[in-house]
């Protein structure tokens, strides 16, 4: 594999610049905020809960269109460079496929952090307002949910390197939902037999587990992550991303134009 | 320059397989311009495409300069205009050249300058903080083109490079590639408007269903016909 650090920064920067106009995205963004605001609203009917309603409503909020963000403008990116041949003007340049794709990746990823990092100064600066306190495990939660992000856009750029910008958000957000229920589906495995057992079990280390991810219960009793768990999730995290953007190359790399 | 030996490409269709060049070979003399002409699907876009590694051959041999054309050190060689240019909407006419300078790892403190002297040349001048989107068919020709100029190629493969242009623009780009041929660069270019590369072409290559039919300078080609327009007419019908 050959990569090329300038090229990839270019392709990054191009990528980051290409989304940050992108009138959809400041639609997400501004919709994203407005809802992390409204969980003051949702604070004020609850009986004495507010700061836990609020930091519950908030985290869902900011993963929520954390997510939209990246299924919708992770999984379009690669696709629409293909439908309107502006890769052309890229591939036939002095760089490797290899060094294309990971510019494309990272581009997304400044994109989705900087947009966290939009949604979580709002978050933080509700809490601040109606709790008087500054709350850390409110950034944990929310560097838990970039990565989660992350690991999504991998994800995405996978699929939308050999199917349709549609047909790549669809799979996107089914690898969310099963992701997301990863607990369950361990748990329903350990209960069957046979076949199904080993295809639950398949099914739950082959998917990413998005809830080591998930962090929403401990801000809401104000814990704060061990190092440990720390560790063993960014770990997983770079574990799965690089699997999948292995995966991603592997077929990228034999696309026709 | 460019030399391209038994090159062969099909295309999969489901379960079907299309054969779209059948043992192509030929070799562009460095310094002049080569005209690549066919009918539409004769496979001169496809040739074009597996020389600047968008597409992939399934057997053959291309070099450019005696490189393999899909090595680096090839492509710092290459200037590549496609066919109906299209550029990131979200670009100015000078990002665009900046973008591509970055791809060329040119160097940054002269990109500037080279960006806006290739507008200029192209009579992109008053449009170069103009965003892309804006750009009408003829515009974003000459955009291309200053892509295509960027690195200053010693190779330049344009596909069906006059098309879209008014008669003007048409004129300019004739005469663009003869500045550049001037400056030794070799230009390889498709196209099927036959008299214009009559007008400009040193040497030409017809392919006709995925094959070359005829190769050599267009008054010994066209031999006693008026028009190499004709001759190519009378040679593609007879296949």
């Amino acid at each position: 594999m050959k990569l090329n650090g300038s090229i990839i920064k270019s392709i990054a920067i191009n990528t980051f610049r290409e989304t940050v106009r992108d009138k959809l995205l400041y639609s997400l963004l501004g919709f994203a905020v407005l809802t992390i605001a409204a969980s003051l609203l949702a604070g004020s009917v609850s009986l004495g809960q507010d700061a836990r309603v609020i930091q519950n409503f908030g985290i869902t909020a900011l993963l929520v269109f954390l997510l939209i963000i990246t299924i919708f403008i992770g999984t379009q990116l690669v696709y629409r460079e293909v439908e309107r041949k502006t890769i052309y003007l890229t591939l036939s340049k002095p760089l490797t496929r290899e060094s294309f794709y990971l510019g494309k990746y990272i581009g997304l990823c400044l994109t989705i952090a900087v947009c966290a990092l939009v949604m979580g100064v709002v978050f933080l600066a509700v809490l601040r307002w109606k709790t008087g306190q500054f709350s850390t495990p409110v950034i944990w939660a929310t560097s838990f949910v970039i990565l989660e992000a992350w690991l999504l856009t991998a994800v995405g750029l996978l699929f939308s390197s050999f199917t349709s910008a549609l047909a790549s958000a669809v799979y996107t957000f089914g690898i969310v939902l099963i992701g997301h229920s990863a607990t369950t589906i361990w748990i329903l495995s350990q209960k069957s037999q046979g076949i199904l057992r080993y295809v639950l079990e398949m099914v739950y280390y082959l998917f990413p587990n998005l809830e080591k991810f998930n962090l929403r219960n401990e801000i809401v009793y104000n814990f704060q992550p061990d190092l440990q768990q720390v560790l063993l999730v960014v770990a997983y995290f770079i574990a799965y991303t690089a699997a999948v953007l292995l995966a991603g190359l592997a077929i990228f790399r034999r696309d026709e134009f | 320059m460019l030399k391209i030996d038994k090159l062969v490409k099909a295309y999969q269709f489901r379960r079907e397989t299309v054969p779209v060049l059948h043992n192509i070979s030929l070799e562009v003399p460095r310094g002049k311009i080569f005209g690549f002409l066919g009918a539409n699907g004769a496979g001169k876009t496809t040739t074009i495409k597996v020389i600047v590694d968008l597409l992939f051959a399934d057997s053959g041999t291309i070099m450019i300069d005696n490189l393999p054309h899909s090595s680096i050190k090839a492509k710092r060689l290459i200037g590549f205009m496609p066919e109906q240019p299209q550029f990131y909407h979200h670009l100015s006419a000078r990002e665009v050249l900046l973008f591509v300078g970055e791809l060329f790892e040119l160097d940054p403190k002269t990109v500037e300058t080279k960006a806006k002297n290739l507008l200029r040349q192209v009579g992109l001048a008053d449009a170069e903080n103009t965003v892309v989107r804006r750009f009408s068919k003829g515009m974003h020709q000459r955009l291309a083109f200053a892509v295509a100029l960027m690195n200053d190629p010693k190779l330049l493969i344009m596909d069906e490079p006059l098309d879209g242009l008014d008669p003007l623009g048409r004129l300019d780009f004739k005469r663009l590639f003869l500045e550049q041929k001037k400056l030794g660069t070799t230009i390889f270019l498709s196209s099927h408007i036959l008299s214009d590369v009559e007008e400009i072409c040193d040497e030409v290559a017809i392919i006709n269903k995925g094959q070359i039919v005829k190769q050599g300078t267009p008054q010994k080609l066209r031999g006693t016909y008026p028009t190499l327009e004709e001759y190519f007419v009378s040679t593609v019908q007879k296949q």
